[in-house]
């Protein structure tokens, strides 16, 4: 990801690979998919928030906001199980 | 050795079956049998809960999603600005269901409550004990695991949580003081402790 997309707000990414195998930032990707956004940065631009509620322990989302304006609430240690990896998006900017 | 014998042998020799303790009992050809059982491990259905009926009302401030991985819940309300004191214990009284969506709910919503509660669980704990009691005397194997997953969930939750249980002891412990044996009930709470 370059950090032009980070300054530009409607960014949009160019390629899309599926996870090999589970990261970090592959179980945020899958909060993020679960509460139905591509990543982080989308999620920034539709709820047009600058931090996210992330567990201080782990790193990982704590509480998203869906489109429809319900909660989503995760658990601070993983949730995406091994079957679950390789059905994360992961976006290329 | 009485109790294995056929009810016809009894006639065919004269004998009488009785229960002890009695005047019957004394007589010469009377075999007494053993007590009835007492049914410490029956499972006794609980009565309609307080968070069947508020979820039929609508009261809850949620939703069911299904999702890939299975169910999960979405909030209305942010649980920070959930009155706990209102809530909790309503969440708590539903662990006693066995049914489905009422058993995902409660079990679920326990979860998230406790997860993000933080110091708003100690004041509300005397008004979790009735529940957690009624659960527990339900008998109900997968009533009680999910119990118990709630109790050591409930006891990491928040500062002093355990210390806050110690005077509710009584009225939690005897329970499980009648499955202490049942090591099958505790292979699979510990299976699923693996599995998360």
């Amino acid at each position: 990801m370059s950090c032009a997309a980070y300054l530009d707000g409607n960014a949009r990414p160019k390629s899309m690979c599926r996870a090999k195998q589970w990261t970090d930032e592959v179980e945020n990707l899958y909060r993020f998919q679960q509460a139905g956004y591509r990543d982080e940065l989308e999620y920034k631009q539709v709820k047009q928030v600058d931090l996210i509620d992330k567990w201080p322990e782990t790193g990982f989302v704590k509480k998203l906001v869906r489109r429809d304006n319900t909660f989503f609430y995760y658990n601070r240690k993983r949730e995406c199980e091994d079957k679950e990896v390789h059905k994360v998006k992961v976006y290329a900017y | 050795m009485c109790t294995n014998m056929r009810a016809l042998d009894f006639k065919e020799r004269g004998e009488l079956k009785t229960e002890g303790f009695t005047v019957k009992s004394t007589m010469k050809n009377s075999v007494v049998v053993g007590p009835p059982a007492a049914g410490a491990f029956r499972e006794r259905p609980a009565k309609p809960t307080a968070f069947r009926k508020f979820y039929e009302r609508g009261d809850f401030p949620m939703a069911l999603e299904h999702d890939a991985k299975g169910n999960r819940i979405a909030w209305r309300v942010e649980i920070e600005k959930v009155d706990y004191h209102q809530y909790l214990p309503l969440f708590f009284d539903g662990l006693c269901e066995t049914v489905h969506p009422y058993e995902f709910f409660a079990r679920q919503g326990v979860h998230d409550m406790l997860e993000h509660g933080g110091d708003k669980i100690l004041p509300v704990i005397p008004q979790l004990i009735i529940p957690i009691k009624n659960a527990l005397n339900t008998r109900n194997r997968q009533v009680i695991c999910t119990t118990l997953k709630v109790l050591q969930h409930l006891v990491v939750s928040a500062d002093m949580v355990g210390e806050a249980l110690v005077p509710y002891y009584r009225q939690i412990l005897p329970i499980l003081n009648i499955f202490k044996n049942m090591n099958d009930l505790c292979l699979e709470l510990t299976r699923s402790q693996g599995k998360k």
